[in-house]
């Protein structure tokens, strides 16, 4: 639809693809799953060139490198995992393990020679829980003939209880 | 005391959609229609409950972009003249279907409830905020509000400061318009992430509502389940979603709403009769959108085979629904309560443009319900989750779990291949809004009407309703472009801003395009310090 006043508003302009910077950003989407989006700037691209050499860079491939935290001791990584990315990609959904858990990422480049050159860190998210919480705080407890007719209630409607109480195994 | 209670919320929200450029716009007609079938219906229903003396409580939440189209003066001139054509067009089909013994009364019935609707409009001069208050101001309703623009805040959230400015001004205007501060926020598709409850706890919230797994999903294990609150680490109680109730009402194949007795949404005269009839009354004329006038009734499955419509068939249907309800609530509390020792609190939350435009009944339904509740049992009582938290049960301490009611219960439906482009865009501008904000603490004049306006688009720019149209398939162009008008004269008023080259003739018209929230204050997204997360965009060296 012609609208002048929308482009007398908007002074003809529109929203840029990317803003000139470095930037790896992570949002939890749902328990098993992370959305990254990011942007590299030229700059920083060229510096890696540099680095890297023009015959190494043409064969460095973009990944992502996915830290899982500890459960107890969230500031330590327990593993990671690496997922290889399309060269023209800026954001990428990344499925992961663990609900509950800590997870941060790193943008960078596999170089020919299989090492990983890291060029952006993301912030640290957790996702969410999938099931009852295993923390019972001792003065807040039902007897448990209770806790299971309570909580049969809520299932019926909600999940199945087998399934509330299984996704909280996993995790055990 | 009722062995329990239930505490049935109504959350109404549009996004901001006013189009004075235009002649017509369908996008106000969804505001135009919610007030004729359903705001409209619900106050008078209430107002009906209270002329008869009946005892009820009501939570409702009016979002602040919804609270300000009520008090746009342009729409509410609008509205009359949206209004005055439907009564025209209802009388011509009372001529029309005179010799019609189905169709004559329902076309009449039309009739009746759009002249009740204006003169219901005309008691209030048209400002529908005053019937809401006065309903509070009498104890029948608890107001809620919602954030500003309706914002998905886990989305936001890696900008405490946006996520605080939509809070902040939200509580601002509910507290101009109604005269007190709102005791309870309707978290936007009930969307929690952990660390929201500070921000809602500095502003002076008491609690907000979440999804069923938002609260039994909380650490530690809740030992009511969703059946009482939990308190936050905030110090905010946060009430959690009954299952039940939600089923009862929502659920496609259970659910009241698809009784056959009821009306059929779908079957609408500005479908079913010549163009060149009832043309000229559509909104915009000549174009086939819905009427709201509906003569058939569900009937049965699929869309082809229908009967007319029997309102009284339907009445005694809402009726007998209000009356299952009530008894699952009794079954339900006296199941509940000698589990729990206390009685169970069931939250019922609901979207209030259910109530009158998909479901044509529901408003009658509430009716029944309350004063069914009010008259024909002893167990349950209604309540709002303030007068809970009053009655001083010792709460739980618990963190609630990242949630919302969308489908698959997290952030999907506001996170997918449709949508997500939006989020880099929503992120750097909050960003930079907190930059120039801390660096404009004392901004006069034109400067500060300038950043003043900035946080108006940053904010219209967060409705969650854009990317959610984005993600439904339909209207998808408009919500596209208004996420980008929104993002680009932002850009334009912070690069006048930095450079000292304000455009004052645009920026009066731009004040003039998207003029909710006269009052809001650009110092709103001043940076919180402690909580911005620096180790972003840190390069590894």
């Amino acid at each position: 639809m012609i609208n002048p006043l929308q482009d007398y508003l908007n002074r003809g302009e529109a929203i840029p693809a990317y803003y000139g910077e470095d930037r790896l950003v992570i949002l939890p989407r749902d328990p098993y799953c992370l959305f990254a989006y990011w942007e590299v700037s030229l700059p920083t691209r060229e510096r890696l060139r540099q680095e890297a050499g023009d015959a190494r860079w043409e064969n460095a491939a973009p990944m992502l490198r996915v830290y899982k935290h500890d459960w107890f001791r969230e500031e330590t990584v327990e593993s990671f995992s690496d997922v290889a990315l399309r060269s023209e990609a800026d954001n990428w959904y990344l499925p992961v393990t663990e609900s509950d858990r800590v997870y941060h990422a790193e943008l960078g480049w596999r170089m020919p020679e299989g090492a990983f050159r890291p060029v952006l860190r993301s912030n640290a998210v957790r996702t969410p829980r999938d099931g009852l919480s295993d923390i019972i705080d001792e003065a807040w407890q039902l007897p448990d003939w209770k806790a299971r007719k309570l909580y049969r209630r809520i299932s019926l409607y909600h999940l199945s209880s087998p399934e509330m109480f299984r996704r909280r195994k996993q995790r055990v | 005391m009722a062995q329990g209670f239930l505490a049935l919320i109504l959350h109404a929200h549009l996004p901001y959609v006013r189009h004075p450029e235009h002649e017509y716009s369908l996008e106000e007609k969804w505001f135009f229609e919610a007030l004729t079938e359903c705001y409209i219906p619900l106050l008078m229903v209430m107002e009906g409950m209270r002329g008869d003396g009946v005892n009820f409580r009501l939570t409702f939440s009016l979002s602040p972009t919804l609270l300000a189209m009520m008090e746009d003066p342009v729409l509410r001139e609008r509205y009359e003249r949206y209004l005055q054509r439907l009564q025209n067009l209802a009388r011509l089909e009372v001529e029309r279907t005179k010799e019609d013994g189905a169709f004559a009364p329902l076309a009449a019935m039309y009739r009746d409830h759009f002249d009740a609707v204006a003169a219901y409009c005309r008691r209030y001069g048209g400002r529908m905020v005053g019937a809401f208050r006065k309903l509070a101001e009498e104890n029948f309703l608890e107001m809620i509000t919602c954030a500003s623009t309706h914002a998905y805040l886990p989305l936001l959230g890696l900008q405490k400061e946006a996520v605080y400015a939509q809070a902040a001004n939200a509580v601002h205007y509910h507290s101009a318009l109604f005269g007190e501060p709102p005791r309870g926020i309707w978290l936007p598709e009930c969307a929690y992430f952990q660390g929201l409850e500070h921000i809602l706890g500095e502003l002076g919230l008491q609690y907000f509502i979440m999804a069923t797994h938002g609260v039994l999903y909380a650490a530690p294990r809740p030992k009511y389940g969703v059946y009482s609150p939990i308190l936050t680490p905030g110090g905010v109680a946060a009430f959690g979603r009954d299952p039940e109730t939600s089923k009862q009402v929502w659920s496609a194949q259970e659910g009241y709403p698809g009784d056959y007795d009821y009306r059929e949404f779908y079957r609408d005269i500005a479908y079913d009769l010549p163009l060149n009839y009832v043309g000229p009354h559509l909104h915009p004329p000549g174009m086939r959108t819905d009427t709201g006038i509906k003569y058939y009734r569900i009937t049965c499955e699929g869309l082809e085979y229908k009967e007319p419509y029997d309102p009284h068939r339907a009445r005694e249907k809402a009726a007998v629904h209000a009356g299952n309800f009530m008894f699952n609530r009794e079954q339900q509390v006296k199941y509940l309560a000698p589990i729990m020792g206390r009685p169970p609190v069931i939250v019922s939350p609901y979207d209030a443009e259910l109530f009158g435009h998909w479901w044509f009944e529901g408003p009658q339904w509430l009716d029944f319900l309350c004063r069914k509740i009010a008259y024909d049992q002893q167990h349950v009582k209604l309540i709002t989750p303030g007068e809970y938290l009053d009655l001083g049960f010792p709460l739980q301490l618990a963190s609630p779990n990242p949630s919302s009611w969308g489908d698959k219960g997290h952030h999907e439906v506001w996170l997918n291949g449709t949508n997500d482009w939006i989020y880099r865009h929503l992120h750097r501008a909050a960003e930079e809004m907190t930059a120039l904000a801390t660096a404009y603490p004392d901004a006069q004049d034109l400067q500060k009407r300038a950043l003043n306006q900035a946080a108006r688009e940053l904010m219209l720019a967060q409705s969650s309703d854009w990317p959610f149209i984005m993600n439904s398939g339909t209207m998808v162009e408009y919500a596209r472009q208004r996420a980008v008008n929104h993002l680009v004269r932002f850009r334009s008023l912070l690069r006048q801003v930095r450079d000292g080259t304000i455009d004052a003739e645009w920026l009066d018209r731009l004040e003039e395009a998207d003029n909710l929230f006269p009052h809001l204050d650009y110092c709103l997204f001043q940076s919180l310090e402690t909580t911005v997360p620096r180790e972003i965009a840190a390069v590894v060296s």
